[in-house]
């Protein structure tokens, strides 16, 4: 009896190296199947959600494929992964774009880097979109750290951050200029800034302990 | 993506070679310093610099220009490769302020070296991997060996390598386009971001990389056509700002 790991793809990155990541940590009985399909994603028994580009891009081809819904139901139900955009879209609102709906999941906001850097007094010296590796502090234990060590790096690009009104959300913890929420965790979601399929190691770790993380 | 400007050193001039040929070299500045300080203008926010010579010799010969290039502009992020083989040739470099040695010839010579550097030196290390045909080329490719190089690449992957500089030596100085395919092939097999090189020639070719970026591409060097004006960094930089 075969499970399902479904990888959304709504038309917002390649979606090669995450599912390439994914079958390669899989366990033996499970298939990753990259899909725009709404039926594929209730009938999965766990869901990725990727995702690179501008919000607005995102939540327009996520609503044009009609995988709202789907995707809320899922994130209700299942073991459920989201990644850079993927994460950013759960939020309530992003500010890029001049303001974005978004799937509001999460309460919360998606804020822009520049702003903050320009507080900070880091203007010159941290660029934007933040992009390399960087620590992760992780702020609460969580079956997906299992055997990845607290403060280890992981590769990041991106121009915004997730800011959920909840702290009690917070998994994961970077600092670039200012200090960020780099993972978000709450029953049978998680969701993480960075890209795990980059991040060598302790990525395919962190994909590894999805696919084996029962609810 | 990062369009990262390249600056080659050879007798303390800046060159650009056809196919990494030391015979088939065109001298583009005479004040490499001033070079930098023209693509710092045009906004590049990471410098790439290759001592030819010192890819050649197996040290460093043009140490000087290189903590003058640091000196001058200390914002700048700078990698630097060519003859990059032991411990002390990168702590030096990296008390100089360039900010990411890369290692060519030694990963391929001794790959153990990679891992051990990564240790000593933990977020400072790239491995440049440059090939033929898939063969991966090593001192000044002058000697063309046998691995293949997307094998060759995976073995850095959990060493802490910032990225893999994969250069196709072919088109490299030639001015005729990159081999997307064979870049995005080596994005895809491995789990750390790569940075592309070699025959980069216009705004085509630019796109072409932004439209794969997303496979883990995190940078574009681009030596002879920033220097023949087929590219206009600023503009090319602030087009994929906007992706």
């Amino acid at each position: 009896m075969s499970s399902l790991i479904a990888v959304v793809d709504y038309g917002m990155g390649n979606l090669r190296s995450v599912s390439k990541a994914l079958e390669h940590v899989a366990q033996s009985d499970q298939i990753v199947k990259v899909t725009a399909d709404a039926d594929d994603i209730s009938e999965a028994d766990r869901v990725v959600f990727p995702g690179q580009g501008a919000a607005r891009d995102c939540m327009s081809e996520i609503k044009r494929l009609n995988l709202i819904e789907p995707l809320l139901k899922a994130a209700e139900e299942k073991p459920f992964l989201g990644i850079c955009m993927g994460m950013q879209v759960l939020m309530s609102h992003s500010d890029e774009n001049d303001g974005v709906s978004c799937m509001d999941l999460f309460p919360g906001d998606v804020k822009f880097f520049g702003d903050k850097l320009n507080q900070s007094g880091e203007e010159g010296k941290l660029k934007i979109p933040h992009m390399g590796w960087n620590n992760v502090s992780h702020k609460q234990s969580h079956p997906l750290w299992n055997g990845i060590k607290d403060d280890n790096r992981f590769y990041f690009v991106h121009s915004y951050y997730v800011e959920p009104k909840d702290e009690k959300l917070i998994a994961g913890q970077t600092n670039y200029g200012i200090d960020f929420t780099s993972a978000i965790a709450r029953d049978n979601v998680f969701a993480v800034q960075f890209h795990p399929e980059k991040s060598a190691a302790d990525g395919l770790l962190l994909l590894e302990n999805f696919t084996r993380w029962n609810i | 993506m990062l369009l990262i400007p390249a600056i080659d050193l050879k007798d303390g001039h800046c060159v650009r070679l056809r196919q990494g040929l030391m015979e088939d070299s065109t001298v583009f500045s005479e004040d490499p310093v001033a070079m930098a300080g023209q693509w710092v203008e045009a906004g590049a926010r990471r410098l790439h610099i290759v001592d030819l010579d010192g890819a050649f010799a197996g040290k460093p010969k043009n140490a000087d220009v290189i903590h003058e290039i640091a000196d001058r502009y200390p914002d700048l992020t700078i990698q630097l490769g060519g003859g990059i083989r032991d411990e002390d040739t990168i702590a030096g470099y990296l008390d100089a302020g360039v900010n990411f040695l890369i290692i060519g010839t030694q990963a391929v010579k001794e790959p153990h070296f990679v891992a051990e550097v990564c240790a000593e030196f933990p977020t400072h290390i790239i491995v440049g991997l440059d090939a033929k045909d898939g063969k991966v080329a090593t001192e000044g490719w002058s000697k063309l060996s046998k691995h293949d190089v997307i094998d060759m690449a995976k073995r850095f992957e959990n060493d802490g390598v910032e990225a893999i500089i994969y250069t196709d030596i072919s088109r490299d100085g030639m001015m005729k386009g990159v081999n997307v395919d064979a870049t995005v092939k080596m994005a895809q097999a491995v789990t750390i971001p790569i940075i592309a090189s070699g025959g980069i020639t216009d705004m085509d070719d630019v796109k072409a990389l932004s439209a794969v970026a997303d496979e883990g591409i995190m940078g574009a060097i681009t030596g002879r056509a920033i220097y023949e004006g087929t590219i206009d960094l600023k503009q090319a930089q602030t087009w994929l700002d906007e992706q």
